[in-house]
């Protein structure tokens, strides 16, 4: 009875010991930094695998002291929608993207994101474009923002339905193309995809494709009272008897789905789209879509200001959370600048077709589109923001209704014009 | 009886829980909400007293008088075409025909459905290219009324208010449930004095279900139709030209250019709205007596 006792004492005190040192483990294990990234390149995003490979080797190469987690988010409304929420609770994410400059000074004010002017003291700093940060410095004085993701915005078109209709050559000026977009509505094409659903994204880059080349660089300093914006929604109009029906109702995933069903000609997009020219799943007869496309900046407008404009975008920029741990901050920062590591990018870049504000080599084997991507914003005379991200938020959110009463004849260009400037001015 | 000191204690004990969560989860984001209306705040920045200005702007707002207008229609509708629908598919159904079990079913299947599976679906019938609708439309030599169902001016707000206001099931089984809870007395008698099943509907069913689950699926349908958001910001997202926009939409694109007393204002209204029918709807059904007795002395009058 008395060894029993003794057993079981020992026992007892054994297993004392191996859950102390469990717990030990456990503090040890808690030693790791959890990075929390609400993320947008995920899904079929053309940047999304490159991007679960970067995630997957820094964890690897970090195990047990740093692990960043990816929450995924496929939607662009709906992420833009939980940044702001959890940024105006007090809760930003560790490491988030934001694609609205119009947001950042706001963001800014808010004093809850990390300052990265001491972590690009160093050689950082240099692999970002030139001047590309010093813009997105508000109130302040922090570099809360890096900008990391931009887009050229050019016109792609089927060459084999222009040469149906007799173009070996995208038209020159605007209303050459008008031409052959008759020319190709004729033929039973349409000739350019619009939309008014949603965020009106194919008609709003229309739209700013127009309003550059007729009001030049500086149409948006002028305000939306510059004669530009109005003769650009005239244009617009007429741009949607020569698109499919229905397209008022339609969503962007219809746009694209007529140009990669090769029954519309003309096509505008960000370079972010890039990939889905070389999938598979978008050959018809055995050609890929990058077969049968060619890439131009924008026509002439003739008698416009904005000779050479093309279209540009600040698709996203890289930001966190203000940190009270130093050693999570440090962590954060490290893996931002794994993600940013020139070599690392010239892949990306190869991979998605997406143009970055990072200094590197062009990737040896980048897509043939890339290049002619690439081509067209080296030869631009000026770039622009699209209309969507130089005009106030109150303006964008204006533009869907403002487009679908422009295309079902409710108001004319002036009419258009003036829903803006309400929805501007009521804000 | 009066209730005694320790009636009370126990009364307030049970209260004091749901007055507490009512107070927590409604007052205090209603009073929330009435200071915002008062300030111009972007959610993130400090914010400035305006007084009424947020309301002023409101009013002066074409998109938020048509959102307002579309919610009028939206209730109107819910009260006026789909619960009567649902009654009529009650009371055919509590007569338990052949196969009724299964058309309650089948009607009430769709409440079971996400709201975005069936608005997603909704889409691709309202298609105006490949849609099933304009198929049907062109298959049966009709193809010149083919059209942009949510895209046209005039076609938006009847498409999206149609193919919600076919979802009756949800309100038929409550009415059943009522329904099946009538004396079978009152149809007997009825049967025996040669009442038709449509003159015993109208005389006993109706009358006695008015001022109990009627009232209740109109007010619910009311107040799902004055909070609409899903179906419009999933079809049309308000558009044509804002012409099927509704105020919760409304103070939603609010809020996402930041404009969050302007988006307060516009909960304030619909709030100030919603009582309004609420109380109309009362109003309209208050004359009735619950007394299934005085109820059918009434009708047989």
């Amino acid at each position: 009875m008395k060894n029993m006792k003794k057993l079981l004492a020992l026992v007892l005190a054994l297993l004392m010991v191996v859950s102390m040192a469990a717990c030990g483990a456990k503090k040890e294990e808690s030693k790791e930094i959890v990075i929390n990234f609400p993320c947008i390149w995920v899904g079929t995003d053309a940047k999304a695998p490159y991007m679960a490979k970067l995630v997957e080797e820094f964890n690897a190469a970090n195990a047990g002291s740093i692990k960043v987690v990816i929450e995924e988010q496929t939607d662009y409304q709906a992420y833009r929608d939980k940044i702001r929420t959890l940024i105006t609770t007090g809760n930003a994410p560790d490491i988030f993207s934001v694609d609205n400059p119009q947001e950042l000074a706001n963001f800014s004010a808010t004093g809850k994101l990390m300052d990265f002017t001491s972590a690009l003291e160093g050689d950082w700093k240099a692999t970002f474009n030139d001047g590309c940060i010093d813009p997105y410095i508000y109130e302040n004085g922090q570099i809360n923002f890096l900008p990391f993701e931009s887009a050229v915005i050019p016109l792609v078109y089927n060459t084999e339905l222009l040469a149906e209709v007799g173009y070996n050559e995208f038209p020159a000026t605007y209303s050459e193309m008008m031409e052959m977009f008759a020319k190709l509505k004729e033929a039973g094409y349409n000739a350019c995809g619009q939309m008014a659903a949603e965020n009106a994204w194919s008609s709003m880059l229309w739209y700013s494709q127009l309003v550059a080349s007729i009001g030049g660089p500086d149409v948006y300093k002028n305000g939306l009272e510059d004669p530009a914006f109005v003769q650009a929604a005239e244009v617009l109009r007429e741009m949607y008897n020569y698109t499919f029906d229905g397209a008022v109702s339609a969503a962007a995933a219809d746009v694209n789905g007529h140009f990669i069903a090769r029954d519309t000609a003309v096509y505008i997009n960000g370079c972010w789209w890039i990939g889905n020219f070389y999938k598979e799943e978008n050959a018809v007869d055995g050609k890929l879509l990058a077969d049968v496309v060619d890439v131009t900046g924008a026509p002439t407008w003739e008698g416009g200001k904005g000779e050479g404009a093309v279209v540009t975008q600040a698709q996203a920029f890289l930001c966190a959370a203000k940190q009270d741990d130093p050693a999570k901050e440090a962590a954060i920062i490290k893996f931002l600048q794994y993600i940013t590591e020139p070599t690392r990018i010239s892949e990306w870049e190869a991979s998605s077709g997406s143009m970055f504000f990072i200094e590197h080599e062009p990737a040896a084997d980048l897509k043939e589109i890339s290049k002619k991507f690439a081509a067209v914003s080296n030869e631009a005379n000026f770039t622009v923001y699209t209309f969507a991200q130089s005009v106030p938020l109150a303006v964008t959110n204006e533009l869907p209704a403002a487009v679908s009463a422009l295309a079902n004849d409710v108001v004319d260009a002036q009419g258009f014009v003036d829903m803006l400037i309400a929805a501007r001015d009521n804000a | 009886m009066k209730p005694t000191k320790s009636d009370r204690k126990v009364l307030i004990a049970f209260l004091a829980p749901a007055v507490a969560l009512v107070v927590l989860f409604f007052v205090i984001p209603v009073i929330y909400v009435a200071v915002v209306s008062l300030l111009k705040w972007n959610g993130l920045t400090s914010a400035e007293f305006k007084g009424i200005d947020n309301f002023v702007a409101l009013f002066k707002d074409k998109a938020f008088l048509r959102s307002i207008l579309n919610n009028v229609i939206w209730a109107a509708t819910a009260a006026a075409i789909q619960v009567p629908l649902a009654m009529l598919m009650a009371i055919i159904l509590s007569r338990k025909p052949k196969g009724w079990k299964f058309f309650r079913t089948v009607y009430f299947f769709p409440q079971v459905i996400s709201g975005i599976a069936l608005a997603t679906m909704w889409r691709h019938i309202y298609n105006a290219e490949s849609g099933l609708l304009n198929g049907l439309l062109r298959l049966v030599g009709l193809g010149h009324l083919a059209t942009d169902w949510l895209g046209g001016m005039d076609t938006a707000l009847p498409s999206v208010l149609i193919y919600w206001v076919f979802y009756v099931g949800y309100y038929m089984v409550i009415m059943m449930a009522d329904i099946t809870t009538i004396d079978e007395s009152y149809y007997e008698a009825a049967t025996l004095d040669g009442a038709t099943p449509f003159q015993q509907a109208i005389h006993i069913t109706i009358p006695l279900i008015k001022g109990t689950s009627l009232l209740t699926c109109v007010t619910l349908a009311s107040v799902m139709g004055l909070r609409q958001f899903e179906q419009v910001y999933l079809l049309t997202n308000g558009q044509p030209a804002n012409t099927t926009s509704t105020i919760v939409l409304y103070l939603y694109k609010q809020m996402q250019t930041g404009n969050y007393g302007r988006s307060s204002a516009a909960a304030i209204v619909l709030i100030i709205v919603g009582a309004l029918f609420i109380v109309t709807i009362r109003k309209l059904f208050e004359d009735h007596k619950k007394d299934p007795k005085r109820v059918i002395e009434k009708e047989a009058k």
